[in-house]
């Protein structure tokens, strides 16, 4: 047997087109025909709408027409995470603000013009009329009495209050006897996904056909489908939605905005194409941002270590209306994973989701995971040093000891399999922990601030159960679908439901049907993106498309390989269980020299010259998947850094991280996943913060304010791995996607503070910027560290 | 934003004066406009178009352009709000003058307290400072340009 695909490191097909730059992206598109759209957005953070005149953009060259909320007919924008268990209030979100401008970056009129530069043009000759009103950025504040108020239908601006909890009573008792406690208050900043292309539109409608076909950047093309029909009235069986290339999202092309629907309404409105891109400042003003937590959080232990509680009341930031899964982020995906990779016996989370005058709030890289994390290990270093115990330690204590087939834990999930220790020995031995720790301390006695940084995390993906969607109040389902198809000559095309976007599963997706069936990875080709051209799936989010998406593939390609059975035992004579299969070819136990080889078979059965008995023509099966639970891939992770307490820079010296997402498909494409992971959570430890002035004025409005992570800003990561299977998935599979974000924020975090303990600094908000870095050390009143 | 700044004319007082209150000259001297318009039943209030570059933002402004609160010839308040390119700049600014005798020198002082909405507030808030310097000193030349030379 010749070298296993699965597991092998083949080169992503996806990059040739990409680097070579011929991959095409939706404002690639172009008809015959086709008109620009721009949009007039509200410079103001909160105002009520006066007037608007657009007599003069109308007069404007080029401009074909003007519309205001006024005159936009769609529905409203839905929110399509109705957390259960709590008083959540939806305000209604107009496509257009029709009186009221909740955020800068509202839209309040639409120009519709020959070219992009007369749409945009005209659309600053729209005079609007505005009557400011006070706004509130922080979410916190916003709750407060006398705060400005958003939607008069949500009171103090308080969208919901949401309670996850092991049981009061017990949470209470673990606090009131504790040893020791720790508290924090953590403000989760607010960041900005900036995928690498901005959202973009792309709208035909056939009057004749009534058929709206839109070119979307998605991440879930079905679910844009399943809601752009009801906010334009276009029935789905007339609406085709395509995901051409997608330049990334992290999140942010999950929801469901303005923009997109309104492009599609303005096809029909004109029966011309319609192209709408946002630039990058309303990428930045428009596009969901992520996190936006303020969090009071502790935690409490016996002397021993013993960890005996954790809880947080978190106010989340919603922003000015409730994004798609606006809801879910801060409280299912959030207040559920406070358990960690620990055995914490008493477990409270109660999230206030607050309405502010800012860009609304949803899902971002990790998605509720990192803000979890971050806290529980930023709790647990704090407990580690008011114990006096090496932090290492401390985890070792209360990690989960490992576990095959199902754990549960006290919020109440069952996660599926897991071996924490392995992988944190495994990292303390590539770093030398016990070596490093001395090398830090001779360090500190030359004036250098090593700091070193230990994470051991567990996270939720493989978005899930449908059962557990429902329950949860997710208004969708959470399987997924495929179709293995083969031509007469044996070349594979696989359809899929979920919208792969920058993951790989192009070539993972060949080589788990490679591996299964035989067909040389090259003859195989995944499609995906279009809602014409694939089975229903809810979407690429979640770190769920290998999990669940995969999971159907490996299903289907399980019983096409049934199917090849059944029919090389016709054609070989012989009793289907006597049949053998390696390597692409099926035989009669012990004679491998007289094999039908899988095309052959397949050519057999699509000719169906001569089928056996009860056997449908073709090559072909689909398969729908549901999965039992979620996966849970964990691990652990290492920094080093060394701060220059003279400017405040912080150095990443070395990172390390050890992860478990079970068998790996193709390890150079899980090193990706999580190169990426890493850089954007150490992005947020020191460098990014979206930054709003009190009037709702977003201040880090362009990439020269907004700082992104640079390659140059990292040493190489040095990744290792454990596998643990999933026992529910048919391949063992878990998702990767996220980890590296869930895990290396506080993982930097914790290495900066453990740096500064010389100088008794305990705390500093993110981003731990050379000036934040600076002035803490400055600041604090120990200062012991220096000459 | 406060800001705040100062201007050293080699000029009279109350030549100073008269070119701060000549619209034409006002006009000429406001970088990117060609003129003020009189706006209607308001006194001393100017309706006017500016082609300008602030940070990485240009194009063009409209607004109104206000004169209030003269106490000849010292003090006076001038208010600018323009609207354009998806921003929306409010600001006024007190403008004092006095009399340096031993430098013959008319000094003028102004504090501004300028509020930026819109793309020029995420674009460009932190150049500002340094925009209405400049700007202001564009403004102040050009007016000094149109004394007679002394």
């Amino acid at each position: 047997m010749g070298t296993r695909i699965f597991g092998s490191g083949i080169r992503r097909r996806e990059d040739p087109r990409l680097i070579t730059g011929q991959a095409k992206y939706t404002d690639d598109m172009v008809l015959p025909g086709m008109v620009h759209l721009a949009m007039v957005r509200s410079p103001h953070a909160h105002a009520r709408i006066v007037n608007i005149d657009t007599s003069a953009a109308e007069a404007m060259d080029g401009v074909i027409a003007v519309y205001t909320g006024e005159q936009v007919t769609l529905n409203p924008l839905p929110c399509a995470w109705l957390i259960p268990d709590s008083d959540l209030i939806t305000p209604e979100h107009p496509a257009v603000a029709v009186e009221k401008v909740r955020y800068v970056g509202d839209a309040v009129a639409l120009v519709v013009a020959e070219t992009r530069y007369q749409a945009e043009d005209a659309a600053d000759a729209v005079r609007v009329e505005y009557e400011v009103l006070p706004a509130v950025v922080n979410p916190e504040a916003a709750t407060r009495a006398g705060a400005p108020q958003l939607h008069d239908d949500v009171p103090n601006n308080i969208a919901f209050r949401w309670v996850a909890s092991s049981g009061d009573e017990g949470v209470e008792q673990a606090f009131a006897e504790a040893d020791v406690v720790v508290k924090e208050r953590i403000v989760q900043q607010r960041l900005i996904p900036t995928a690498m292309e901005p959202r973009s539109a792309f709208a035909q409608w056939n009057d004749a056909a009534e058929e709206l076909t839109v070119w979307y950047t998605t991440q879930n093309p079905h679910i844009h489908r399943f809601v752009l029909s009801g906010v334009t009235g276009v029935p789905e069986h007339k609406l085709r939605v395509i995901a051409p290339e997608v330049g990334g999202g992290f999140g942010s092309k999950i929801p469901v905005y303005a923009d997109e629907a309104l492009t599609a309404w303005v096809a029909m409105q004109l029966n011309r194409p319609v192209k709408w891109t946002e630039t990058r400042s309303e990428n930045y003003q428009v596009t969901i941002h992520g996190r936006d937590h303020i969090e009071y959080v502790e935690l409490a232990a016996k002397n021993d270590g013993t960890v005996t509680g954790i809880r947080g009341t978190v106010y989340a930031g919603l922003g000015g209306y409730l994004s798609t899964a606006g809801p879910g982020v801060p409280t299912i995906l959030h207040g559920l994973m406070y358990s960690g990779a620990y055995t914490f016996p008493n477990i409270r989370c109660e999230t206030i989701g607050v309405m502010t005058n800012t860009t609304p709030v949803d899902a971002y890289r990790g998605a509720g995971r990192p803000e979890a994390t971050f806290l529980i290990e930023r709790l647990m270093d704090k407990m580690a040093k008011a114990l006096n115990m090496d932090p290492v330690e401390l985890r070792r204590k209360n990690l989960i000891p490992p576990f095959e087939n199902g754990h549960d834990v006290a919020i109440g999930l069952t996660y599926d399999s897991g071996n924490y220790e392995a992988a944190l020995n495994k990292a303390l031995e590539i770093v030398d922990y016990d070596a490093l720790r001395r090398e830090q301390a001779e360090a500190r006695t030359k004036g250098r601030y090593i700091g070193i940084g230990v994470s051991t995390y567990s996270e939720i993906c493989g978005l899930g159960p449908s059962q557990v969607a429902g329950a949860v109040g997710f208004q969708g389902g959470l399987w997924e679908s495929a179709i293995i198809r083969v031509s007469p000559a044996g070349k594979v095309q696989a359809m899929i439901g979920a919208s792969p976007h920058g993951q790989g599963e192009e070539t993972t997706f060949a080589q788990l049907i490679s591996d299964e069936l035989g067909f040389p990875v090259e003859d195989i080709e995944i499609v995906h993106g279009d809602t014409n051209q694939t089975p229903m799936g809810w979407g690429t989010y979640g770190s769920r498309t290998t999990p669940v998406a995969g999971a159907a593939l490996v299903l289907a390609a399980r019983k096409l390989k049934e199917k090849a059975r059944a029919m090389a035992a016709h054609l070989l004579e012989a009793a289907v269980e006597d049949i053998d299969y390696e390597d692409g070819k099926f035989f009669v136990k012990g004679s491998p020299d007289n094999a039908k080889t899988i095309q052959e078979i397949t050519l057999m059965a699509t000719v169906a010259w001569d089928l056996p008995e009860g056997m449908d023509p073709g090559m072909e099966e689909s398969q729908f998947y549901d999965p039992p639970n979620f996966v849970y891939p964990f691990g652990a992770h290492i920094a080093v850094v060394e701060v220059d307490p003279e400017t405040g820079i912080v150095k990443l010296k070395r990172y390390i991280a050890v992860d478990d997402c079970g068998p790996q498909i193709n390890p150079v494409i899980v090193a990706g996943q999580v190169h990426g992971g890493i850089v954007q959570g150490i992005g947020q430890a020191l460098f990014e913060g979206a930054v709003y002035d009190d009037n709702g004025q977003l201040l880090t409005g362009t990439m020269m304010d907004y700082t992104l992570p640079r390659a140059d800003d990292f040493p190489n990561f040095e990744l290792d791995h454990t596998v643990t299977p999933s026992p529910h998935h048919p391949a063992g599979i878990k998702g990767v996607g996220e980890t590296g974000t869930i895990a290396s924020t506080p993982t930097v975090y914790n290495a900066v503070i453990d740096a500064l303990q010389p100088f008794g600094v305990e705390q500093i908000d993110m981003p731990l910027t050379p000036s934040r870095v600076w002035q803490a050390i400055q600041e604090s009143s120990s200062n012991r560290g220096g000459d | 934003m406060q800001l705040t700044g100062s201007y050293k004319f080699n000029h009279e007082q109350q030549a100073v004066w008269d070119v701060l209150m000549n619209p034409d000259a006002i006009a000429k001297a406001l970088p990117g406009v060609d003129e003020l318009i009189p706006v209607e039943g308001e006194p001393d209030t100017w309706r006017a178009d500016a082609k300008l570059g602030i940070a990485t933002v240009r194009g063009k402004y409209s607004g109104i352009v206000k004169l209030s609160e003269q106490n000849p010839p010292n003090q006076y308040r001038l208010t600018v709000s323009g609207s354009g390119q998806n921003s929306i700049i409010d600001g006024t600014t007190l403008i004092s003058l006095s009399y340096d005798a031993d430098n013959q020198q008319t000094i003028l002082n102004w504090e501004a307290d300028v509020q930026i909405s819109g793309k020029l507030a995420s674009i460009g808030q932190r150049l500002i400072g340094a925009a209405a310097n400049m700007m202001s000193k564009q403004f102040f030349q050009g007016l000094e340009k149109q004394l007679p030379k002394s």
